[in-house]
């Protein structure tokens, strides 16, 4: 195990029988490995689910010490844009490998992330550098792959990982770091996590900053600091009629606390049904909820979609359906 | 769809792209940046008075078309740099030295081009100094261009350069120089078509070809009125009193428009709780949500046509949200959404840097860690942790508020 402090790189699992979940894909993916050569993979699914932990894995079973070498990781949406592609990815991709293995391997994180004309190039590039370098990349959402992409790579679907899983990833580490975890306790970790092993990894060590001994209310406490505040407030706002003030906190909350349009979505869903309106109207607003949230994952302006919704719940406070 | 967008592909890459095609060479054929002409004339006759001279301005100006324009003028060689040459300093000077001293084989002198000097600044250290010291030492006229010369990281060098300021131009310009075009190309467009392509195109000149050419050659054209208006700007203000007030066809409303439809729908999204209430604010944000996805999807596929679909529901759309015309006066607001969020960049600067240095570390993105920071602030509290990212002081006491 590596030094450091951060839990979820200290227990990232390192060797293919440390990884929780994804078997099929774990099986698959072996004995390619096996074979000393993969061909381009892609990896889709929601976050926290194995998949840069096992493009890790994947160049370290390959190159063994030497996998720093020949391993080149960038994370798209932090670098997103045709540069990143032409001069980072060239720049590796053209030299020679310095291992038995006749090939480098890039991670392209988050590559759904990348612009259309960054992902044209990087089409080229993996054509033309195929003999020297494979990508792994990994994506949320596959239909967010240009198609000529999608048609040069193997693509695993990963699934959201089940309680179970997570559950055995926290006990490992409650074990090693002595940590106890009370039965509720464990559910509102899961919960809070929404699937994603490593926000549940972070969520854990936040908690245990306080304690060894993990209870509900200290996780509820941790998590408590998540939760976009004054939801309630923008909500209160539109239903009483008010829209520009139901407007102008909606932005300042995303603002302050740098929540993105989709965290909004789902902290608005959940709120719904705490609302005092009639069950009929809160169908009513999931409905345009999950719309919403669609068509911000489809490309849409996330401030213009909600406030859209925002009206919606300006009629609700009158009692009309959306 | 697919049967239709492969042939169309497979021609826009045989074919010369119109911007490349129709080039200008000569200082006449620049439109619209007469003054830009006087300027660069002068630096060159002047030279060495002044050794740089840098054209900034937004894509599409004719920054490169300038330069090209000024080579053949008189009769000068151009030796291209660019971003990507220059990584370090060494390598600028590998290049540069020479070429600042030889002299040229052919022809009577040269000019240095550097294209997009912005570029320069980011990862190229020691890029910036060094080309201050070349300007200073070279004997060929430097000529720079990028989008933004007021970043503070390229004041060195516009101390020691002549500043040329290229600005988007008008959209009569861009109608009239898409008919000559057009009609060189013996493509049928209509005016009220050629008038999209040029309020979409902000004064991108390079854009508002490309669109040109992937339409015609797409065959795709867009059955649009044909009646000629007269390109008037109106203001915006006017725009949005019309669309707000009255109940008549706004679907043309927004061609004589300077803005771009991105731009009014800004507006138009700042202003509806202005006029509109409740039902109708609710159907007007309805029509202004499907406007955008429109919006959405022209950007994600390039499918330029839906332009059509995002202009009514951003127009009529907006208009037909309510039952009566509407009496009295508004005043009404610019667009601040963008302003804030430009403010409120400048105040989570350390949360950011934090995050990136975690997220390289943890392999995620800086986006992620951003997202879940309240989670991640108790585990960066740890000093073992703050020493693993060498957080900085300034850092560190951000972490402690």
């Amino acid at each position: 195990m590596s030094q450091t402090d951060i839990w979820t790189e200290r227990y990232r699992p390192a060797k293919f029988d440390e990884m929780v979940g994804q078997q099929e894909i774990l099986k698959r993916v072996k004995s390619l490995v096996q074979a000393m050569n993969i061909p381009h993979l892609l990896f889709a699914g929601p976050a926290g689910i194995g998949k840069s932990t096992l493009a890790l894995i994947i160049v370290k079973a390959l190159f063994g010490e030497s996998w720093k070498d020949n391993y080149l990781e960038l994370n798209a949406s932090d670098e997103r844009g045709i540069d990143v592609v032409r001069q980072k990815v060239k720049d590796f991709a053209r030299t020679k490998a310095i291992s038995n293995v006749p090939f480098k391997v890039i991670f392209l994180d988050e590559a759904d992330a990348l612009t259309k004309e960054a992902q044209q190039a990087l089409r080229r590039t993996m054509e033309n550098y195929t003999n020297t370098c494979r990508f792994i990349m990994s994506c949320n959402y596959s239909s967010r792959i240009i198609d000529p992409i999608q048609s040069r790579c193997v693509v695993f679907r990963f699934k959201l990982l089940e309680k179970k899983d997570i559950r055995e990833v926290l006990n490992r580490i409650a074990e090693k770091e002595n940590l106890t975890i009370s039965e509720d306790a464990f559910d509102i970790l899961y919960e809070g996590s929404e699937g994603d092993c490593r926000r549940a990894i972070n969520l854990l060590q936040a908690t245990a900053s306080i304690s060894l001994n993990i209870n509900q209310e200290m996780v509820n406490m941790i998590l408590s600091t998540t939760k976009p505040k004054d939801i309630r407030v923008v909500l209160d706002y539109a239903l009483a009629g008010d829209f520009v003030n139901a407007r102008d906190k909606l932005l300042d909350v995303m603002l302050k606390e740098s929540v993105s349009g989709t965290d909004m979505i789902k902290a608005i869903q959940k709120e719904i049904w705490n609302l005092d309106i009639e069950p009929e109207i809160k169908v009513k607003l999931t409905e345009k909820t999950g719309e919403t949230e669609f068509r911000m994952i489809e490309g849409s302006d996330e401030f213009v979609q909600l406030q859209s919704l925002l009206a919606s719940f300006v009629l609700a406070g009158q009692g009309k359906p959306a | 769809m697919q049967d239709k967008a492969n042939p169309l592909n497979k021609m826009s890459e045989d074919k010369q792209s119109f911007a490349e095609k129709y080039r200008i060479k000569s200082y006449s054929e620049l439109i619209g940046q007469s003054k830009a002409v006087e300027v660069i004339k002068k630096f060159l006759n002047e030279f060495p008075k002044k050794r740089g001279l840098i054209l900034h301005g937004p894509a599409g100006t004719g920054k490169t078309s300038l330069v090209i324009s000024a080579s053949k003028e008189n009769n000068l060689e151009i030796l291209e740099l660019n971003s990507s040459d220059l990584r370090n300093r060494a390598q600028l000077e590998e290049r540069l030295k020479p070429a600042t001293q030889q002299q040229s084989l052919f022809k009577k002198g040269k000019i240095l081009l550097m294209d997009e000097v912005d570029g320069v600044t980011g990862t190229d250290r020691g890029g910036i100094p060094e080309l201050v010291k070349l300007i200073n030492s070279t004997k060929y006229p430097i000529i720079m261009t990028c989008n933004d010369v007021w970043q503070s990281k390229l004041s060195p060098v516009r101390a020691k350069s002549t500043l040329v300021e290229m600005k988007p131009l008008n959209v009569g310009l861009v109608v009239s120089l898409l008919k000559k075009i057009a009609e060189k190309e013996n493509i049928n467009e209509n005016i009220y078509f050629l008038n999209q392509i040029a309020i979409k195109s902000q004064g991108d000149v390079r854009a508002a070809l490309n669109d040109l050419q992937s339409h015609s050659q797409g065959k795709d054209i867009l059955e649009v009125d044909t009646k000629e208006k007269r390109d008037v700007e109106e203001n915006i203000f006017n725009i949005l009193r019309k669309l707000f007030k009255e109940r008549s066809d706004s679907r043309k409303l927004f061609d004589k428009s300077a803005l771009s439809l991105d731009e009014i729908l800004l507006w138009i999204e700042e202003n509806i709780p202005k006029e509109y209430k409740n039902e109708v604010l609710a159907r007007a944000y309805y029509a202004l949500g499907n406007a955008d996805v429109f919006r959405g999807r022209i950007y994600k596929n390039q499918s330029w046509r839906f332009l059509l679909y995002q202009s009514i529901f951003q127009s009529a759309g907006i208009t037909y949200a309510k039952p009566n015309p509407l009496p009295g006066f508004t005043k009404y607001d610019r667009p601040k959404r963008i302003l804030k969020i430009w403010i409120n960049n400048q105040k989570i600067a350390k949360k950011k840097t934090i995050s990136k240095k975690f997220a390289r570390l943890v392999h995620c993105s800086t986006k992620r860690a951003m997202r879940d920071f309240s989670i991640l602030k108790p585990i960066l509290l740890n000093p073992n942790v703050q020493q693993e990212l060498q957080l900085s002081d300034e850092e560190r006491d951000f972490l402690q508020k």
